[in-house]
């Protein structure tokens, strides 16, 4: 049996198509790296680009402010220039384009109202124009404290407010709601203190990132845990996600790491199956589709059958040499990934952990980075192990090569969009259907499962049993099959 | 009594509703080679198939050194070795890489083993090269080797003699004989050729339309064949039919006349005493392939 692995293996890696393959993978994963080291933008820059504020500008051009049908759009094109000059002042990753697009943009907006709006008042005008003035100076002294200070200054006065308000109510439900409010001034103001105890600037910094996430997940969490009604299923798998996004988030400020970058060699390594999932299973099907209707094809089948095994020793050793197969693509890939991106990145980002929020024991989990990579690694092993079998059960079934190689593509690029279509319309049969349970990564640290009432367990059977329900009828045909003329 | 290597009872194959074999009997005992004739389409490579298990029998028994080709396969087919249709050998790989294959799924097939064999073959300069580029004899060379390689007792062999040239056949020849007599190899060879089989094997089974309709040694054909056509040319044939009424008269001066060996010489004093002069005297070299067409009647599909 031995002797027959080895003798496929020789056939795979003697065979140039297979090195061709990984020549063409090799340079998408350097394209990928490159990208990643040259035009990766880790947030959204603030400003818009040249072409529309071009358009905007021919836009306003041609309205009339003075026309009432006109008014709203002009002052909202007017607006948008006017802030749009005033970023461009600064430079590209500047923390006062974040003020500038956060803060002065609603003042920007408010002073055009009363400058072109119906009620006019010069005085207030000027009075927003002090106010933006007041800020594009502090901009100009690079004082970002200043703006955090205020940012402390406000929660604090709102959530006194609240405080007062909830003492005077006696109404139930105005209380409630109060107290929701009260929660979310508490964020306001945590995160205000976060910002000047962490020293976290504006603008385009991983930390500010973590922290307007942190920010928003937290709000998010208050609302739905003081919903009413119980939570639907969808929203439950929102509410985990917020979680885990505010716990990583909150580690990300207060340690200072950045857990979430996506351009270095870690990144893409955390990201290894969305990156180059398609690549391996492209290799895994080339063979598995090839592996049996070639030698029929070719006609040296015959060559094979006429030898002391049965048929059932020949099958297996080639479906165990598929299984090799896979395991040395994703290794081919990890490799290439670790020396390209190693080139381009250096490798001083491996030694930051990756984090998972683990839902049984509510707190972070954290991991090297290979860890996590095996981790992924058995988690995709299902969905990796079925392909090769479709591929490999059609091309004894059919001993077609291009046949044994597209359809499992085929179904596995269809399963995303039917695992979509089924987790929005709730279609519940389905999830009997392999594509719903080939994917374990959801039932990893207590997470939430793509549909109510599955389990890890029953994925694992409705794997095996697609798993045997595809090996079986290959080998009996395998077995009994009339080997033709060729 | 010589051991019977190879023995086929009543074969019957039907694809659907089609009987492509009709209660074909084959036996090959040690040190015989065995030449399988028959018009394209009368089920030879179908009967060599079911020999092999490449497909199944509907009816009947096939078994090789006492075991049986579908209850005991890998016993059965232990030392068998086999062409079948053509050469068909690992393209992308060398000649060498594909007799390492072969060796690799057989025990104890050693390097000087593949050496000896190459040799045998006559490949030894080209063995490194891919199979791609070797000619068609050659690749019927190699298909050779990997079909000795493990020193079989039963060398069951498929039009191996497709592609080769003149010298090549010769060559083939030689090798096989030697196989069968010094390695007591028994061999079933599956021909077109049929002035090939006639030097080369000790048996002939003429199989048509699925059916076997002859087997017997080749040495009673040749007895049968004893009286058979010899070919003259002269220069005045003229004359010739006066002397000699029985012949049959070719154009450009030639005429056959069917006498045996011993009765040529009497021919050829006649026709000197008469002046005629004799250009050549030749037997007409279709002997085997006309008991052929007289036993299958032409080459019918049906």
């Amino acid at each position: 049996m031995s002797r027959l692995i080895k003798n496929e293996l020789t056939k795979i890696f003697k065979k140039k198509s297979i090195y061709i393959t990984l020549l063409v993978i090799l340079a998408f994963v350097i394209l990928t790296n490159c990208i990643y080291k040259f035009f990766y933008q880790s947030t959204n820059s603030y400003g818009y680009s040249d072409n529309y504020i071009q358009y905007v500008k021919e836009e306003l051009a041609k309205l009339d402010p003075n026309k009432s049908s006109d008014t709203k759009l002009y002052i909202d094109l007017k607006s948008e220039v006017e802030l749009y000059e005033m970023i461009q002042r600064y430079e590209e990753d500047a923390w006062q384009r974040d003020i500038l697009s956060t803060r002065v943009s609603t003042y920007v907006n408010e002073k055009n109202t009363y400058l072109y709006g119906e009620n006019k008042d010069q005085e207030k005008v000027i009075e927003i124009e002090d106010k933006i003035n007041q800020i594009v100076e502090k901009l100009d002294q690079d004082d970002w404290k200043y703006f955090a200070q205020e940012e402390l200054k406000q929660a604090e006065v709102s959530l006194n407010n609240l405080e007062e308000q909830k003492a005077n109510t006696q109404d139930k439900q105005e209380l409630q709601s109060l107290e929701i409010a009260i929660e979310n001034a508490k964020i306001d103001k945590q995160v205000a203190q976060y910002r000047i105890d962490k020293n976290i600037k504006y603008g385009n910094d991983y930390r500010n990132t973590a922290l307007n996430t942190y920010q928003n997940e937290a709000k998010n969490i208050i609302n739905m845990e003081n919903t009413e009604q119980e939570l639907e299923y969808v929203k439950k798998q929102e509410y985990n996600s917020s979680l885990e996004n505010r716990e990583i988030s909150k580690y990300i400020i207060e340690n200072n790491v950045d857990i979430n970058k996506a351009n270095d060699i870690r990144g893409i390594l955390q990201n290894f199956f969305s990156e180059y999932g398609l690549f391996i299973i492209v290799v895994i099907v080339m063979i598995a589709g090839t592996i049996v209707s070639e030698e029929f094809n070719k006609g040296t089948i015959k060559l094979l059958l006429v030898k002391p095994y049965s048929r059932n020793k020949i099958l297996l050793s080639k479906f165990i040499t598929v299984l090799i197969m896979i395991v040395f693509s994703i290794l081919a890939i990890v490799i290439m990934e670790l020396l390209v991106g190693g080139i381009i990145f250096g490798y001083d980002s491996l030694s930051v952990p990756v984090l998972e929020y683990n839902f049984n024991t509510q707190s972070l989990e954290s991991m090297g980075i290979f860890t996590y990579l095996g981790i992924q690694i058995i988690t995709q092993l299902p969905k990796l192990i079925l392909l090769a079998t479709l591929a490999f059960a059609c091309s004894t079934l059919f001993t077609n090569s291009a046949l044994a190689i597209a359809i499992p593509l085929l179904g596995y690029m269809s399963g995303d969009v039917i695992n979509l279509l089924v987790i929005q319309y709730k279609v519940e049969f389905m999830k009997f259907f392999v594509s719903m349970n080939w994917d374990f990564e959801g039932y990893l640290f207590g997470n939430l499962p793509k549909m109510e009432g599955m389990t890890a367990g029953f994925s694992v059977i409705i794997c095996i049993i697609y798993f045997i329900a595809l090996l079986i009828p290959t080998f009996i045909v395998f077995r009994k099959k009339n080997i033709k003329n060729i | 009594m010589e051991k019977t290597v190879l023995k086929c009872e009543n074969l019957n194959k039907k694809f659907g509703k089609k009987q492509v074999l009709d209660n074909v009997s084959l036996e090959i005992q040690e040190g015989d080679i065995l030449g399988f004739i028959g018009p394209n389409g009368a089920g030879k490579t179908t009967t060599i198939k079911l020999i092999l298990g490449l497909q199944s029998i509907t009816e009947g028994k096939v078994s090789i050194n006492g075991y049986d080709i579908e209850k005991q396969f890998t016993k059965a087919i232990e030392k068998v070795g086999a062409i079948v249709e053509n050469p068909d050998l690992y393209m992308y790989l060398s000649g060498y890489e594909n007799l390492k294959l072969i060796a690799n799924m057989y025990p104890g097939i050693n390097q000087a083993r593949i050496d000896e064999v190459v040799k045998l073959v006559k490949l030894e300069n080209r063995i490194k090269d891919k199979v791609s580029k070797y000619s068609l004899g050659m690749r019927q060379r190699l298909g050779i080797a990997q079909a000795i390689l493990h020193k079989p007792n039963l060398l069951i062999l498929d039009e191996p003699t497709n592609g080769l040239d003149p010298e090549g056949m010769k060559e083939m020849r030689d090798l096989l004989v030697e196989l069968a007599k010094q390695e007591k190899m028994a061999i079933l060879i599956s021909s077109h050729n049929l002035a090939e089989l006639d030097n080369l094997c000790n048996k002939v089974c003429i199989i048509k339309n699925g059916k076997i309709i002859e087997t017997s040694d080749i040495s009673k054909i040749k007895k049968q064949e004893n009286k058979q056509f010899k070919l003259f040319e002269v220069d005045d044939i003229k004359k010739v039919k006066a002397l000699l009424p029985e012949a049959v008269m070719i154009k450009n001066n030639r005429f056959k006349i069917n006498v045996s060996k011993e009765e040529v010489p009497e021919i050829i004093i006649k026709l000197v005493e008469n002046q005629i002069k004799i250009y050549e005297v030749k037997e007409e070299e279709k002997s085997l392939e006309q008991a052929f067409f007289e036993k299958t009647g032409g080459n019918v599909i049906e």
